[in-house]
């Protein structure tokens, strides 16, 4: 598989020159097209830092991040909105839903942006809603609606313009186990029919073993690599924990 | 520690309510400066009419302590609101509802009290630069010098303070039934969307608009004739403007659920949904606005008004220095010229007589007592101005269109526009005058008249001409033009018109009143019309006793014809052009003052709490944006997203207050410009406040807009 996104020696600094915190220190890796990767770590590890700097909300320090062949750290503030626009979906623990807006004007919202026509997007809309099992609750304001039911709209709207990768921080954060397996099963789900490529942070083990490959984060450093392979989830599963229990990652799960 | 935490707190709500101290600061000092007005000595020695002014002034203190208190109420309310976890922090961590009450009432005099103290400081500067127009308007000299009037100061604290105690009250209560949870709770209210009933609410927006429709019509087509029309349109439009927004809020979220065409343009969707959930939580305030920011247009429009009337009437009404009249036909003026001779210097002066036709036989019966329904000849022109002039619409009409010659004799015989008889004029004595004013002189042929009218009515009265004959010593006279430069027609050179006939047609004219025009060296002294008033004597006689009128001049005496002019009349016997343009100035100063001074607070009150509101909500903004941001919007569209939602709360309500305020306001000045002969557009005034308006607005929006990006930028 053609390397899809390539993340070469990315740093990233935060402070003054007096008083240094180096976030992110050479990280480098790539992603496949159609990957759902997972990146774990613990509370300051870096991770957040990393996805923001893949979303393009952030700049890097140094290094260069390369989707398909554009390096987006040589980019102008206009012209990474406008590849944020294209290329980027986002899924956040806290939905980003627009609160005045309902779950399907959500959706057409992001379409219009694109300067898609009426037909395209109710056909579209249409479509995404069924696929993501929110239909009947489409006229509803966020505040009407579950945390699964609002994270599953998030879903929606980053799908629908189809984009070349879909951000996910901590997705399951907000949600009870019930509607976290569902909106888990709904990110495989959406990685292996729709061939979307999902880049995944979370410091949760359960949700990091949905996804086909594991990076795993310390002090802004890639530490361990984990990939699943043929195995099945709860192996997978048991693997991370080991991780997790040798580094004293999410140490007081562990012990 | 409390004073400690109050002191903090205020440096940093004053900091994030910037606009509402500004406000607070801005309305001390038009406060301050506006009651100087009532307080100036020297203007309270000079004119009887003092007391007008500070009634005016004052009435007005009375409406903005109101609006102000309002306002107060709000902010205090609203941030009260913001600022409800902070509150329930402080409970939390063990401080009593008093205590908490006492820190933010501590807070709230705090801010009022810099602000007001700042205000002071801004307030002298305003007092002078109102004192200054003042007296420019009035003719006086005026030396910039601070004047601290003690009651002057003690009457703007006590109308500020009394603002922050009416407000003030009421916070008390709140605190009352306040619990933890409600106010950690309480921000998150405002994030609900709650609709209900949207088909039916709606309909609400084209019933306001086809209400406002028919009050603008009904008003231009001057069918509002009865107190009963008044308070139908007074109550539906106080209903309009506060039906109006939720009526609006609720056809926007039916256009968006009906999924209209516009929906899926660019940001569209997200503005019109910003925009009708704002509008739905906010209908009531945003009525309330549209009404101060229309009573703020009222306001600008009627001093517009006035003051235009001051600059290009009030100069033509006074053509000669000094000019007196006297019912006395035989009366000479000596004691007059004397007293004028002790105080300036006479370089002309002039005593004429005003003739009538008074024929043998039916003097007395003059003015259609006559019952056989002829039009009498020596008041003709009287009758047909009556009969004829919109002003007196079908006042003097009978029912079948023919004049109601009874209703006018009896009129005119107690002195209500037109004297008893037609008023005329020897030529010789008109060319002298017009001479005097710097006319050139008009000649006469033997058999000729002419008519010197007021510009005013000169359109109107066209066919006079047509329906009058004036008879000769031998026939008919010829008509020879009509002339209307200001020449003094509010009862000394006639109400509204002279008859020019030559000299040689004397014999048929029989003196009316007496008449003396003084052309004097320089202005002159203050006092003198005063002086003039007091001349005792046989000479001043006065049919109808001791008439004064509120500034305490004399009335004209007898036959009183001070023409059709209505809104400003000015007519008295002694007329001094110097003493009497600064006094009408006054006069009309007090009104012009008032309106100006309501409309300024009403509009940056109304404008501060838009701001506000805005500002307060850029938190729930920040996130917005963000999301569109991740959205793919870049810096400048999410530039232009501010900039148009920003302008859509901005212009509604003004729009609202514009179409009501702006058919109001041309009507009025339609009927102003129509009674005072001003020669100038109907949408004038209402334009000219328009812009003033505009130019504060503009300087509060950019304001707004530019820490609205700065707090949503992220």
């Amino acid at each position: 598989m053609k390397d899809y996104i390539r993340v070469c020696d990315v740093e990233k600094y935060y402070g003054s020159a007096s008083n240094v915190t180096k976030a992110i220190d050479r990280v480098s890796f790539t992603v496949a097209q159609g990957e759902f990767v997972g990146v774990m770590g613990a509370s300051g590890s870096g991770k957040t830092t990393l996805l923001n700097i893949l979303s393009t909300i952030d700049r890097v320090t140094a290094g260069h991040i390369w989707y398909g062949d554009t390096d987006i750290a040589e980019m102008k503030e206009n012209a990474l909105a406008e590849f944020r626009k294209e290329n980027l979906g986002f899924v956040f623990q806290d939905y980003n839903l627009l609160d005045t807006l309902t779950i399907e004007e959500n959706i057409i919202l992001a379409m219009t942006l694109h300067g898609r026509g009426k037909k395209e997007i109710c056909g579209r809309c249409e479509e995404i809603l069924g696929v993501l099992g929110i239909k009947d609750i489409r006229d509803k304001f966020p505040y009407q609606v579950s945390g699964g039911q609002k994270q599953r709209c998030a879903c929606a709207r980053a799908l629908v313009n189809d984009p070349r990768l879909i951000l996910a921080d901590e997705p399951t954060g907000a949600l009870d186990s019930r509607s976290a397996q569902t909106l888990l099963e709904t990110f495989t789900d959406m990685n292996r029919r729709m061939r979307a490529t999902i880049l995944m942070v979370t410091h949760d083990a359960f949700s990091a073993s949905y996804s086909s490959r594991i990076l795993f984060l310390k002090d802004g450093k890639i530490f361990h690599e984990l990939i699943r392979g043929s195995k099945n989830r709860r192996d997978f599963l048991n693997e991370i924990l080991d991780v997790l229990a040798l580094t004293g990652g999410e140490a007081s799960d562990a012990r | 520690m409390l004073g400690k935490l109050a002191f903090r707190n205020v440096r940093r709500s004053a900091r994030d309510y910037l606009v509402y101290f500004l406000t607070m600061t801005f309305v001390t000092a038009l406060m301050f400066a506006f009651n100087s007005l009532i307080f100036t000595r020297d203007i309270e020695e000079m004119f009887q009419v003092a007391g007008l002014m500070m009634a005016l002034v004052g009435l007005a203190t009375f409406f903005i302590v109101l609006i102000v208190a309002w306002l107060i109420n709000y902010m205090v309310r609203f941030m009260l609101e913001k600022r409800s976890r902070e509150f329930g922090i402080y409970l939390l961590i063990g401080m009593k509802k008093k205590e908490i009450a006492r820190l933010y009432q501590r807070e709230n005099i705090l801010l009022g009290i810099c602000a007001f103290l700042i205000g002071m400081v801004f307030g002298v500067l305003l007092q002078q630069v109102i004192m200054a127009i003042l007296y420019s308007m009035i003719r006086m000299k005026y030396d910039l010098h601070m004047e601290f009037n003690r009651d002057c100061i003690l009457m703007t604290a006590a109308c500020y303070g009394g603002c922050y105690l009416l407000a003030l009250l009421r916070s008390k209560r709140r605190f009352k039934r306040m619990n933890i949870r409600d106010l950690m709770e309480a921000q998150k209210k405002n994030e609900e969307v709650r609709e209900s009933h949207e088909q039916r609410k709606r309909w609400l927006l084209p019933a306001s608009v086809l209400f406002l429709g028919l009050f603008a019509a009904f008003i231009f087509l001057g069918k509002i004739q009865n107190g009963g029309h008044v308070l139908f349109f007074l109550v539906g439009i106080v209903l309009v403007i506060y039906l109006f927004y939720i009526g609006l809020s609720s056809w926007l979220v039916c256009y968006v659920r009906r999924r209209g065409n516009a929906v899926y343009r660019g940001q569209n969707l997200f503005l019109l949904r910003q925009f009708s959930s704002k509008l739905k939580t906010m209908s009531f305030t945003m009525g309330t606005l549209t009404a101060l920011f229309t009573v703020a247009f009222l306001g600008c429009t009627v001093a517009m008004m006035f003051s235009d009337y001051q600059n290009k009437i009030l100069e033509t009404k006074f053509p000669f220095d000094v000019q007196i009249n006297s019912a006395d036909t035989e009366d000479d003026f000596a004691d007059e010229l004397e007293v004028i001779g002790e105080s300036a210097k006479i370089s002309e002066a002039y005593p004429y007589h005003i003739y009538a036709r008074i024929q043998k036989g039916v003097q007395g019966g003059a003015n259609g007592a006559r019952t056989d329904g002829r039009i009498p000849e020596e008041s003709q022109v009287n009758i047909w101005l009556s009969t004829h002039l919109k002003t007196f619409g079908r006042t003097y009409l009978n029912e079948d269109g023919s004049p109601n010659l009874k209703k006018i004799a009896k009129d005119s015989g107690q002195g209500a526009f037109y004297c008893k008889y037609d008023t005329y004029m020897k030529l010789s004595d008109y060319n002298r005058l017009r001479g005097m004013l710097g006319y050139p002189a008009v000649p006469l042929g033997e058999h000729e008249y002419l008519i010197h009218l007021k510009e005013r009515i000169r359109e109107e009265a066209g066919k006079l001409k047509d329906d009058i004959t004036i008879r000769g010593n031998e026939g008919e006279l010829q008509f020879a033009g009509y002339y209307a430069e200001p020449f003094s027609q509010d009862g000394h050179n006639g109400g509204d018109y002279v008859i020019v006939v030559p000299d040689s047609q004397e014999a048929l004219l029989t003196p009316y009143y007496s008449e003396l025009a003084v052309d004097i060296e320089g202005e002159a002294p203050f006092g003198l019309g005063n002086q003039l008033d007091h001349i005792g004597g046989p000479k001043s006689r006065n049919d109808t006793g001791e008439d004064e009128d509120i500034a305490g001049h004399k009335a004209l005496p007898g036959n009183i014809c001070c023409g059709s002019d209505t809104i400003v009349v000015m007519s008295v016997e002694n007329m001094v052009r110097d003493n009497l343009i600064p006094e009408m100035k006054y006069m009309l100063s007090s009104l012009i003052f008032p309106c100006f001074y309501i409309g300024l607070v009403f509009l940056c009150v109304a404008l501060t709490v838009l701001s506000v509101q805005q500002l307060s909500d850029s938190a729930n903004y920040k996130f917005r944006y963000s999301v569109l941001k991740k959205l793919g919007m870049n810096r400048q569209e999410i530039g232009m997203v501010i900039l148009k939602q920003l302008a859509c709360y901005y212009l509604c309500p003004v729009f609202l207050a514009a179409v009501i305020g702006g058919s109001v306001s041309v009507f009025m000045s339609g009927k102003f410009i129509f009674y005072t002969g001003i020669r100038t557009a109907v949408i004038n005034y209402f334009g000219l406040s328009f812009l003033l308006f505009f130019g504060i607005y503009a300087l509060y929006f950019i304001t707004t807009y530019v820490s609205f990006r700065r707090n949503v930028e992220v």
